[in-house]
């Protein structure tokens, strides 16, 4: 028995190695948007109340963003509503940041989303909460399953698409604002600023969910959408974040961490170490270190709480148990 | 509380204001872009007195016909297909004069198939990758090319070709029903009703949702009764309960109603909500005129068998 998991564990780490291979072998982008240092920021915060936004504007005004004037989009990530599972990213959290943004001069917020599984993107906004809060901050929402599309060559060919369909909306923001919720995911190991991207994919055109993303490979689908369409700034939901079978399903784990950073990259490797993971394992975590940002901690300038690894690592369903760091005893 | 045919009318109105130059309806109703999904609900929505919208309608959905006989999923898109065919067909195919445009989208679907279809996607799917609990040799209708069946494109293929009548294709076009409605009879959660098309992963069940479920129940309608279809009735009639956006009530309706199951109390929620939510996209709005047609003049989804 022993004989066979040993042998299962190694064929799926042999093909997940694999995996990063096939993508760093060649360098399949037209684009490099890696500046030499990268800064993260983690905030403590330990729960979902009217704190937030002094905890947030604190941690901004570490980043000095120059915003004057600009459009600023809003990505969080809203899959699906189920009742007592940290799906989607907080609306405490998002209303916080329409706050601070707006306190730096913006020329307007727009909060948008792309639901992947749902197609009833207001039954979501509604029953999460979302809705009441989008309400209160007067901010407008657009659906991006059913905004207007243009067509967009893609900036890298990782998944030979070489074209994809985008909303107006997206590609006429000044800043784009990555706001996943830190999470597990059984597909692609983990969900954090790059893959909540694929929010930005409409459902309008390639469906629920997003099943051509699925077919042409996950990691080299995210690779080729944060090329085409620029995070500039990530607001991490670590709060409350979810373990195990994500994206649905998984278990709520208090983080009690907000991440911010500059950089996808940077944000996605600290957010894999805060969960315990080894970010070098992460096949678009690692492809994307050598075009879109940073990942190693010699290219990350911490700000705010030091980076800790976590006392047990995030739990993860068994394809992707590999990407755990090994514990030193 | 507003009247069911103030409501309607109001809808019917945002779907006249909306309508495209060419046509067509774009999705968010001050959009510019022609979409299949909402010019085609808007088609069977439209009352059938408002001849130059519905004439408008016809031609634009016509002019947007691929060569092949698919539809693409908006005005501009490629012409390889997608899983709209099946609902611009059946919009079409109720319209006099348009059989022909109607039968080459039939055709078309006869040949569209989800990616499992194929042997080697089967043996992966029962081989190498086991984690979502479903029959790959039980096979529908995918949103684009070279992708998966998913319940509402293979909902609106199955409520295209099931409205076709006498011997045309019968064979083929019977296997391709057969399999469709095996396919959703796969694909339901457990409990009852569908979502997009995963109702088990990795051990879990995910949820259903409403317009999922609505959509696949009025696409296995003239159906004999099974456990599965009073499965997901009964949880319809549950989760409107406590539904309160336009889309999903609409659908629920639309299904409910065509199983002869109570939907007075739920018709009346849906005219509360549908003023204060301020109804902005043309599919919905032509969702809720369906929804809310008047019992002597049964909607498209109630005379489709």
């Amino acid at each position: 028995m022993r004989v066979v998991k040993a042998l299962t564990t190694g064929a799926r780490q042999f093909a997940a190695e694999a995996t990063i291979v096939a993508l760093l072998e060649k360098p399949r982008y037209g684009m490099v948007r890696k500046h030499p240092r990268s800064r993260v920021a983690i905030l403590r915060a330990e729960s979902y109340s009217q704190k937030l936004f002094e905890i947030l504007r604190c941690g901004l005004d570490l980043f000095h963003l120059d915003l004057l004037g600009k459009t600023v989009l809003l990505k969080p990530n809203l899959v699906d509503y189920i009742p007592g599972n940290h799906i989607n990213t907080h609306p405490l959290l998002v209303s916080a940041a329409i706050e601070c943004f707006r306190g730096l001069g913006v020329a307007s917020v727009i909060v948008g989303e792309g639901p992947g599984h749902q197609r009833d993107t207001d039954l979501v906004l509604l029953e999460s909460g979302m809705a009441e809060a989008l309400h209160h901050q007067k901010v407008r929402f657009v659906d991006l399953n059913r905004d207007e599309l243009i067509e967009c060559p893609l900036l890298a060919d990782y998944t030979g698409l070489k074209r994809l369909w985008l909303p107006r909306t997206i590609l006429e923001a000044d800043f784009i604002v990555s706001m996943p919720k830190v999470k597990t995911h059984h597909w692609s190991g983990v969900s954090l600023s790059m893959k909540n991207m694929f929010g930005v994919v409409p459902g309008a055109k390639y469906g629920w969910p997003k099943n051509i993303l699925h077919c042409t490979g996950i990691e080299r689908s995210i690779l080729d959408i944060c090329a085409t369409v620029p995070v500039h700034f990530v607001i991490a939901d670590g709060i409350i974040a979810m373990e195990g079978n994500g994206p649905l399903n998984g278990a709520p784990r208090a983080l009690g961490q907000i991440i911010l950073a500059d950089d996808p990259v940077a944000a996605d490797a600290t957010c894999a170490r805060l969960m315990g993971f080894d970010p070098e394992k992460i096949a678009h975590i690692r492809a994307g270190a050598q075009f879109l940002g940073n990942s190693s901690v010699a290219e990350i300038g911490q700000i705010g709480e030091a980076l800790q690894a976590p006392k047990a690592a995030f739990a993860l369903v068994k394809s992707f148990a590999y990407l755990r760091v090994p514990q030193t005893s | 509380m507003r009247d069911q045919q103030e409501v309607h009318d109001e809808c019917a109105r945002l779907l006249i204001e909306a309508q495209l130059p060419e046509g067509g309806w774009p999705f968010i109703s001050n959009g510019r872009q022609m979409a299949i999904e909402p010019t085609a609900l808007a088609l069977l929505a439209l009352p059938s007195n408002l001849n130059y919208e519905r004439e408008a309608a016809i031609r634009a959905l016509v002019r947007t016909q691929s060569a092949n006989g698919s539809w693409p999923a908006f005005c501009g898109d490629d012409s390889h297909g997608s899983g709209y065919t099946g609902l611009a067909a059946y919009a079409l195919s109720r319209c006099r004069e348009q059989e022909m445009a109607a039968s080459r989208a039939l055709r078309w679907l006869l040949q569209f198939q989800g990616r499992e279809s194929h042997w080697l996607w089967r043996l992966k799917f029962r081989t190498t990758d086991r984690h979502v609990r479903f029959n790959p040799g039980k096979f529908g209708w995918p949103w684009m090319p070279e992708t998966m069946s998913w319940v509402f494109p293979t909902a609106y293929s199955l409520v295209a070709l099931r409205s076709v009548h006498g011997n045309w294709q019968k064979r083929l076009r019977e296997s391709r029903i057969r399999s469709g409605i095996e396919m959703l009879q796969d694909r339901i959660c457990p409990g009852g009703g569908w979502n997009a098309g995963n109702s088990v992963v990795y051990e879990s069940s995910l949820a259903p949702h409403p317009d999922a479920t609505a959509v696949a129940l009025l696409a296995l309608a003239g159906e004999p009764s099974s456990a599965c279809v009073t499965a997901s009735l009964d949880w319809l009639e549950r989760r409107g309960e406590s539904l309160s956006t336009p889309w999903s009530m609409a659908w629920t309706i639309l299904a409910l109603r065509k199983f002869n199951r109570p939907i007075q109390s739920l018709a009346d929620r849906l005219c509360t909500f549908a003023l204060d939510t301020e109804i902005r996209d043309c599919a919905t709005a032509a969702v809720v005129c369906l929804a809310l047609e008047r019992d002597n003049s049964p909607n498209a989804f109630m005379e489709q068998s």
